[in-house]
């Protein structure tokens, strides 16, 4: 029994950053004073910093790994699902270890039960008081592995403390640490005695990322890289979790314009409106995409959001919310191709006359799309 | 619930070749290549046959409409098939050209060809031959002409060539609107030769195909910039409901400023002869078009020493039978050599005149050489010249009657009234052809001519009787009528409409005359040339004859006139036609109405001659009948002025799109005054019209950054390593301003130096734009810079979709309209199924 329980904190805990009783108000001093927002420029550094670390260990994937540096930034949660063996684990390993902050990772078993991933309250017979133990998740990012093998009920434990950042236990809330992140992983094949997420539970995560297969030359550097030991061993921590608290801020003081309001507004009508899905995005998802949308513009040393930034994450953020109708399903329709032929037939707000213009000016091209 | 179907969703994402990446529209949806070729060629080649035809009554009939409808399809069809395998646009273009030379070899030399269709050095030849005949048949017919091989041979290349052009400027160039040009095209000749114009069926379907192309452009292709721009949109039928409303009034207030419009439907313009020079004198329906011609075209000068003014001939119609009369040719039977020529009929007067004529024929093209009647010798023509022993016509064998000197020596016999009563043998030794009362005479004809003669004895009592009949007040003489009351040209059915209408021109009076006069047994026949004309008031000297007063006619004095055999006497003009022309003194009587002669009445119809000697005589035009003359000095400045207008009209249409385009860059560029006027988003506006007008539209779902980028890479600018380019900077920097004013926080950087009304933002925005344009400019193809110029296709599309609008806003309902239709059929169905079974 007890070999299967493995609920680990496998990583060394930093300097200072014990749970006991502390954890709640670290958390409560992280939200009540918002830090500081970072200078364009040490923003920039700081996620150069932190890219360039993870892509000493992953070869070939620096787009999956920006997207998780954009949920992060964001903050939201990240699952990754692809074949096993292609550097999920790794990849959520990398990020947590370049951020000098606490992780846990957890390995969900069918047995693993709630109070093991939340925490649970112990009777102390010397001071003959309960005192609560803090489970697996209370860590600034937390690695589930193979998150589908878990029993539903386990899985929902992780629903509040994923969407509220906080664990109740015994009527007892207790806050998390920020920055707060659920990197989950699961595995597409091999269904057999699997609990698949719920709809609910996927639209908790940000964005759904597929690792796939590196190219060649990735993949022989990877050969030899990998050989004797892991790169991972190398990895330092290049920023502090204050870095990302203040990197958070930044991006939270992103500009986002009307027009782009109303251009992620019209994807998610899009979505609800297609013929070819059963299930449109949500409203809350496009609240996620447009944060998304923000940590990419600030990545990308901007302090507003471009329709670009919307496009680049749509994908990621919004496939994995979408059900497709079972005709389009037959038609070898996608969740990932519809996103895109929606994409491609939308309209990008740059209509002159909306914001500054009266209209009295009707030279320009006629864009305004009446969505 | 399972994860199976995300399953899916994983590695192979990117290859799924049904889906568009969410940027470029245009170079994705270019790759697709569904029905649209189909459809687009069916549109051509409906507009096409469809502006085809209005070509019948240019042409006889409807035989020469199965070969053209063949061609049309099979040009466009070729080319649709070729589309659909996405060859390039040019050897698209270059199929369309081989299926055309491929089936109208199989279509006319068929024999001649290898293997029926590919055509050999034999079919070249033939060919040689087709076309010389076309072209005799453009010199010498008058419209309707007789479909013969050449001319369809024509007609088809022809049209094969417009679907090709049509079809080139709808899809390759993207310039639907435009397309119109080439039914355009077709449209002129009928519109220039027909006196109906181009007639309601061919028009309307021309129209519908253009629509058609129009429609099919905007479906397959829509406008990038404009596809949002729903029905919804209430600007978009304000917009059509304007321009339907200008062009409206237009249409309404034109005709009052230009002259010529105000007499049926554009008859001064349907009557501009199309084949170069209008005075080619063809027969019978030219004849009128040459009376109607406003100038004064081909000049003839003559000098004679005859003591009247001559007619001069040309050729005889003497076949009365069927639709359209023509000369008969008599081509086996034309002799060879005019030196020497006999009436082949003998003439038993006391006295005989003999007139020496100088003739200088100037710029007159013809196949006939006009000559006063009846020759006995023409010296000094150049080439080889035929001709007719029993009409005394004269015809070039290799050449025509342009620029040609020459002197007539005629013959003809002192006639008096009372030699032409004594005349009563009967007639013997001319042609039965001459004889032979036509078949199918109508009625009226017949009944007026017994009623005209009836108490008339001699032959000359008759023709005297019914040339009084025609000179009677009963009858106007007009130009217009015929046209207004559609009786203009010859035939039986003609002549039954002008005896009714009693109102028409010379070839009605003389073709009447001679009809009648052969029903009354008076053998007769149309003689075609010029009436006398005017003395030009200098003298020529002609050898052996001394100094000779000189006269001239033009095409405004084209004039037919019976003749009428006269046993013993030959034949013998008439007049009949009031006004014109000058009554020969045998064939006046007393009782004539108006005199014997009737120049008073002519000057009034012809006032060069007395009004205007010699002033402008190229640009005197016709008085319509009912303007008195005072105004002709106006006149004659009039034309040149409304030329001139004319031209600086067309000029100012053709020149209209830049125009359009320039007005809206300067106004762009120029910066709004208006709190907030964004400099960088009016400079993003031009640059993506500018980018439109270069070929590289942007999509609607295309990201500002992603069309820069695309304009960037694409070459347009410079190579692909353009980035060190000026006009790869400019449009980098313009892309960067306006997505800062677009997205960015309100209070923008830049935004603010422009709000503080520092000019420098404009100029500079203005100062990239000019920079990118220069360089579209410098690295594109010539064809392409002047598309861009001279038909901005960001200008050209928007007018084509405001053109198409109409269209857009029937279809959509009528699609609705369409649905419910079927759904409520197969309700009704299944109703109906369903009670037969329970």
């Amino acid at each position: 029994m007890d070999s299967h329980r493995r609920t680990t904190v496998d990583e060394a805990l930093p300097e200072g950053q014990s749970f006991p009783g502390g954890a709640g108000i670290v958390g409560n001093q992280l939200n009540g004073l918002k830090p500081p927002a970072m200078e364009a420029e040490a923003f920039h550094n700081a996620s150069e910093r932190i890219l360039s670390a993870i892509n000493t260990v992953i070869d070939g994937k620096a787009e999956a790994a920006k997207l998780a540096l954009t949920v992060l930034l964001a903050q939201g949660h990240l699952l990754l699902e692809d074949v096993p063996g292609v550097g999920k684990t790794l990849l959520a390993k990398t990020l947590a270890r370049t951020i000098d902050c606490s992780v846990s990772r957890i390995q969900f078993t069918p047995d693993l039960l709630p109070s093991d991933v939340t925490g649970v309250s112990i009777y102390n017979q010397a001071s003959r008081l309960f005192e609560f133990r803090p489970g697996a998740v209370f860590a600034n990012i937390v690695i589930g592995d193979e998150i589908n093998r878990a029993s539903a009920k386990t899985q929902s434990a992780l629903l509040e403390c994923m969407e509220e950042h906080q664990v109740t236990v015994d009527g007892d809330s207790y806050k998390l640490d920020e920055p707060f992140m659920v990197v989950a992983t699961q595995n597409p094949i091999e269904m057999e005695g699997t609990y698949p997420l719920p709809e609910a539970q996927r639209d908790r995560f940000m964005a759904r990322i597929s690792m796939g297969y590196p190219d060649k030359d990735s993949e022989i550097e990877m050969l030899e890289t990998h050989q004797a030991t892991s790169p991972l061993t190398r990895v330092t921590a290049v920023v502090t979790s204050a870095d990302v608290a203040a990197m958070i801020a930044t991006v939270q003081r992103v500009y986002v314009s009307q027009a782009i309001k109303e251009y992620t507004v019209s994807i998610g009508r899009a979505t609800r409106e297609s013929a070819m899905l059963r299930l449109g995005a949500s409203p809350r998802s496009m609240l996620q995409l447009l944060r998304a949308a923000k940590a990419t513009a600030a990545l990308e040393g901007r302090d507003f959001v471009l329709p670009d930034d919307v496009v680049s994450v749509a994908e990621s953020v919004l496939a994995h919310r979408i059900i497709l109708d079972r005709k389009a399903a037959s038609t070898g329709e996608t969740p990932h191709s519809v996103v895109r032929s929606i994409l491609a037939k939308l309209p990008v707000p740059q209509d002159m006359s909306t914001q500054s213009r009266g209209g009295g000016q009707r030279s320009g091209p006629d864009l305004r799309h009446t969505r | 619930m399972t994860l199976t179907p995300q399953r899916h969703s994983g590695p192979d994402q990117g290859r799924t070749p049904e889906v568009l990446a969410p940027s470029p529209a245009p170079s994705a949806q270019s790759r697709r290549v569904g029905a649209q070729p189909w459809v687009m060629a069916a549109a051509v080649a409906v507009s096409v046959a469809g502006a085809a035809l209005s070509l019948n009554g240019v042409l006889r009939g409807w035989a020469w409409y199965v070969p053209v409808l063949t061609t049309v399809c099979v040009v466009a069809l070729a080319m649709a098939v070729l589309r659909s395998l996405r060859a390039q646009p040019f050897l698209v273009a270059l199929g369309g050209f081989a299926s055309l030379v491929f089936i109208l070899t199989f279509t006319f030399f068929r024999r001649d060809s290898i293997a029926g269709f590919i055509p050999s050095g034999d079919t070249m030849a033939q060919l040689g031959r087709f076309l010389r005949r076309a072209s005799e048949t453009v010199l010498a017919e008058s419209s309707p002409v007789a479909p013969n091989a050449g001319i369809v041979l024509v007609t088809c290349a022809v049209l094969g060539l417009v679907v090709i052009l049509v079809d080139a400027l709808a899809v390759p160039l993207a310039l639907p609107a435009t397309s119109g040009l080439g039914l355009l095209a077709v449209l002129v000749v009928p519109a220039m030769v027909k006196p109906q114009s181009v007639g309601p069926w061919g028009f309307a379907a021309a129209a519908a195909g253009y629509l058609m192309i129009l429609a099919c452009s905007q479906w397959f292709a829509p406008d990038n910039r404009t596809t949002a721009d729903t029905a919804r949109n209430p600007g978009q039928f304000r917009r059509a409901a304007l321009t339907g409303g200008m062009a409206l009034v237009i249409t309404l207030l034109l005709p009052l400023a230009v002259p010529g419009f105000d007499q049926g439907t554009f008859p001064q313009g349907s009557r501009l002869n199309p084949w170069g020079s209008s005075t080619g004198l063809n027969p019978m329906i030219s004849l009128g078009n040459s009376l109607r011609s406003p100038s004064g075209d081909g000049r003839i000068t003559y000098a004679s020493n005859a003591s009247r003014p001559q007619y001069l001939r040309s050729v005889t119609v003497d076949r009365f039978d069927g639709d359209s009369w023509s000369p008969d040719d008599r081509d086996a039977s034309r002799r060879v050599g005019v030196g020497r020529m006999d009436v082949g009929y003998e003439v038993l007067a006391d006295e005989q005149v003999r007139t020496v004529t100088a003739i200088d024929t100037g710029r007159f093209t013809s196949p006939y050489l006009p000559v006063p009647y009846a020759p006995d010798s023409v010296n000094g023509l150049d080439g080889r010249w035929s001709w007719d022993p029993a009409t005394l016509s004269i015809k070039g064998v290799d050449t025509n009657a342009r620029n040609q000197q020459y002197v007539v020596q005629s013959t003809s016999p002192r006639l008096t009234p009372e030699l032409l009563a004594e005349s009563s043998a009967p007639v013997r030794g001319i042609s039965e052809e001459f004889i032979r009362p036509p078949n199918n005479v109508p009625d009226i004809v017949r009944t007026t001519a017994d009623t005209v003669t009836e108490g008339s004895r001699t032959a000359y009592a008759k023709a005297m009787a019914i040339q009084n009949y025609l000179r009677s007040v009963e009858f106007t003489y007009s130009l217009q009528s015929p046209v207004q009351g559609g009786y203009d040209g010859n035939g039986l059915s003609v002549l039954a409409d002008f005896l009714t209408q009693k109102s028409g021109y010379c070839i009605h009076f003389a073709s009447a005359m001679a009809v009648m006069a052969r029903l009354e047994g008076i053998p007769s026949r149309i003689a075609v040339g010029y009436a006398p004309g005017r003395s030009t008031g200098a003298t020529v000297s002609v050898p052996g004859q001394g100094a000779l007063t000189e006269y001239e006619v033009d095409s405004r004095d084209a004039h037919a006139w019976p003749e009428l055999y006269f046993q013993g006497l030959g034949w013998v003009a008439f007049e009949p036609t009031p006004s014109r022309g000058v009554v020969p003194d045998y064939a006046s009587q007393a009782s004539t109405p108006g005199g014997a002669s009737t120049n008073e009445n002519n000057d009034d119809l012809i006032p060069s001659s007395a009004a205007t000697p010699g002033a402008t005589p190229g640009a005197t035009p016709v008085p319509l009948p009912g303007l008195d003359s005072s105004g002709e000095a106006e006149h004659a400045l009039r034309l040149p002025l409304y030329g001139a207008a004319g031209i600086l009209l067309l000029a100012l249409l053709a020149a209209s799109p830049r125009m359009v385009r320039a007005g809206l860059r300067s106004r762009r560029l120029r910066g709004s005054p208006s709190p907030g006027g964004s400099t960088a988003a009016s400079a993003w506006a031009e640059l993506r019209d500018l980018a439109t007008d270069y070929g590289l539209a942007p999509g609607v779902s295309e990201t500002p950054r992603h069309f820069s980028g695309r304009l960037r890479e694409s070459g347009a600018l410079g190579g692909p390593d353009g980035a060190d380019d000026a006009g790869a900077r400019a449009v980098a920097s313009l892309t960067a301003d306006f997505e800062r004013q677009q997205y960015g926080r309100p209070a923008g950087i830049p935004e603010s130096a422009a709000l503080a009304g520092e000019p420098a933002a404009a100029v500079s925005a203005a100062d990239r734009i000019a920079r990118t344009q220069a360089s579209l400019r410098r690295h594109s193809r010539l064809p392409q810079r002047l598309r861009a110029e001279w038909l901005p296709p960001s200008v050209m599309n928007r007018w084509g979709l405001i053109a198409s609008a109409p269209v857009r806003a029937i279809s959509r309902p009528a699609a609705k309209m369409g649905q419910a239709a079927a759904r409520s059929w197969r309700t009704v169905r299944d109703g109906l199924r369903r009670l037969r079974q329970g």
